[in-house]
């Protein structure tokens, strides 16, 4: 584009310059505290916090919540989205925009919605208990469920709104022409439909994965205490022990499992084309 | 001694006055940085920082947070001290002393110190700290639902499902498992009993709060019937709709005290001793406990029954209160904590 290179390179140095001073740099001073222990440089840090019970079990749940949450996301995303591609365009403007609006509302008014509905003399308890279903209320808020259902709320409209832009890429006659040919509607979804949107469940996925990871509002008001995350764990350890060291092994083990999740997918995405 | 920071906040102040055409009511020559906690700051200043702007003729610089955030910002600048003085729990407040952060608060220049009930004179010894405020703690309950006449009925099965506990991190936490503690027949300060005692029950208790408006949410939405908590927060309970009451346990109350201290080689001893003597004043005491912001621990204060309801007031209530020693908490915290994970939060 510039006759010269370094026209290019001298236009992209302020922005460069200003995120490696005031990120990177802050970023890598904040991660390098967990490789420290008082004799120097060290990985004890991570080996200590490994070896707490309850560390591993706050690992294992942010992990499986998570994953959960991405894996749940992705079969109602994809179904939602082929929806949507199918309806006629004006339609589909609008019940896009209906998918798109609860992303427009505060993280922290659509969890507290949830503490309402969730709750013992919430909706869904009332539902149960006053059709019979059920004899004494269940107990929904401060457990797993709870989160899980908060995160699915929260990020399910990010894969749909991925899924639902690869679609539109997808050439028009792709299913007619394998539906006309004899596949059955699995065969249409596992070898056409998945590989040609492979790119928007990467980004869709891994958008969804690291936010539930690292969401923090929802779990501390739908899980609290008793359903400690990363996220959560990492805000005690500052907030209450001001315990910096295990708060950064805890972001750089979050950084990891983000990149690991991208990477993964990516692998996942790229094997089945090669096949 | 240099006190660069706060002459380029004065500067900053002084600019802002003259921007807003303000007249320069401060002399402006001097200047009393303090840290408090963030809560009731609106109260606070109309009540005690602007009275005293006028009295002083200096300006008042606010530094509000955490208790963590502050002690740390106080450690950071130990040899150019910023803050002059700050007000903490007790056991924050000890903790600061051993790391001779603070320096002892000259009592003699303290015209209103013989006024303060005996347990705020003195809590850590040397007049490190001198206490202005206390609460009780005590278990709010819903009175149709339950009675709750020991600390150990938390622990009952007509509670299972339905209590709620201070989480260990909390201000709330100790003392209470302390107090569960003493009613199942623990001796001295050893709250592993108690914490076994939670752990055993970890299934019967809906949540550990953190936050006691959090709590007055549980309640008001029914998910809880009783949970221990600081008289501090009995206003969001007793006028929320349902039939509450505050327990008066057989083995008693139990509470915190909070302190004002005075940081070491700060410069400034004068001007602090003089903020502190205003806020213990009798006329200071009294607004702060009738504006439901502070309980008193000047002993002269007089407040209506109303107002008396929502605080921790009276010789008698104070006398009775069994307090967690600061030092205890100080050199326990960390292994209460752990205890807690492992064995709670298993």
């Amino acid at each position: 584009m510039f006759e010269d290179k370094r026209t290019g390179l001298a236009l992209a140095l302020p922005a460069a310059v200003f995120a490696a001073a005031l990120f990177l740099l802050p970023v890598g001073i904040l991660l390098s505290e967990g490789f420290r222990n008082a004799d120097g440089w060290s990985l004890a840090p991570y080996v200590e916090f490994f070896a707490s019970g309850r560390n591993r079990v706050v690992f294992l749940r942010t992990l499986k919540l998570a994953a959960l949450v991405a894996g749940v996301s992705a079969v109602i995303g994809y179904a939602t989205a082929f929806a949507i591609v199918s309806l006629p365009p004006a339609s589909r403007g609008r019940v896009f925009a209906l998918v798109t609006l609860p992303l427009m509302i505060s993280p922290v008014a659509r969890t507290y919605a949830w503490l309402v509905i969730l709750g013992r003399t919430g909706f869904v308890n009332q539902m149960l208990v006053g059709s019979g279903l059920l004899d004494t209320p269940l107990r929904l808020l401060f457990t797993e469920t709870a989160v899980f259902i908060g995160l699915l709320q929260l990020f399910l409209p990010l894969m749909i709104i991925s899924l639902v832009s690869a679609m539109e890429n997808m050439p028009r006659d792709a299913v007619p022409a394998a539906r006309v040919l004899g596949a059955n509607w699995f065969q249409v979804f596992a070898r056409v439909i998945l590989p040609l949107t492979r790119e928007g469940l990467v980004v869709g996925g891994t958008l969804v994965f690291t936010g539930s990871m690292t969401a923090y509002i929802t779990p501390a008001i739908l899980g609290g205490a008793k359903v400690l995350m990363l996220e959560t764990l990492l805000y005690q350890r500052v907030t209450v022990a001001n315990d910096f060291a295990s708060a950064s092994v805890i972001a750089m083990i979050l950084m990891v499992m983000a990149f690991s999740a991208n990477l993964l997918l990516k692998r996942l995405a790229t094997a089945r084309r090669a096949r | 001694m240099t006190r660069r920071p706060a002459k380029t906040r004065l500067l900053a102040a002084a600019s802002l006055s003259a921007l807003a055409l303000a007249p320069a009511a401060h002399a402006a020559d001097k200047t009393l940085t303090i840290s408090v906690y963030s809560f009731a700051q609106d109260e606070f200043k109309e009540i005690v920082y602007d009275p005293f702007e006028e009295i002083c003729g200096c300006d008042i610089v606010v530094e509000t947070g955490n208790s963590v955030e502050r002690l740390a910002k106080i450690e950071a600048n130990k040899d150019d001290p910023v803050i002059d003085m700050a007000v903490l729990s007790t056991h924050d407040a000890m903790g600061a002393a051993r790391k001779d952060l603070l320096q002892p608060v000259d009592v003699s220049k303290l015209s209103n110190y013989d006024k303060l009930y005996d347990i705020a004179k003195d809590p850590l010894g040397d007049h490190l700290g001198i206490g202005y405020t206390f609460y009780a703690t005590s278990i709010v309950y819903r009175s149709d639902k339950v009675t709750v006449e020991s600390w150990a009925d938390l622990m009952s099965p007509e509670l299972a499902g339905n209590v709620a506990f201070p989480d260990v991190t909390t201000n709330q936490g100790p003392p209470a498992l302390y107090m569960l503690g003493q009613a199942m027949g623990s001796e001295g300060y050893d709250l592993t009993p108690a914490i076994e005692e939670v752990a055993a029950h970890a299934d019967d208790i809906v949540t550990y709060y953190v936050r006691s408006s959090q709590l007055a949410q549980l309640m008001q939405q029914e998910e809880i019937w009783a949970a221990p908590v600081g008289r501090f927060a009995w206003g969001r309970f007793k006028d929320n709709g349902l039939p509450m009451e505050w327990a008066t346990p057989k083995e008693g109350q139990t509470g915190g005290m909070n302190v004002m201290v005075m940081t070491a080689n700060n410069g400034n001893e004068d001007l602090a001793l003089q903020f502190m003597d205003f806020w213990l004043s009798t006329e200071v005491q009294t607004a702060l406990a009738e504006a439901l912001v502070d309980s008193p621990a000047n002993a002269e204060v007089e407040v209506s029954d109303e107002v008396a309801e929502n605080l921790t007031y009276g010789a008698e209530t104070v006398a009775s209160l069994k307090l967690l020693p600061p030092d205890v908490i100080l050199d326990s915290r960390e292994s209460w904590l752990e205890e807690w994970n492992a064995k709670v939060l298993k």
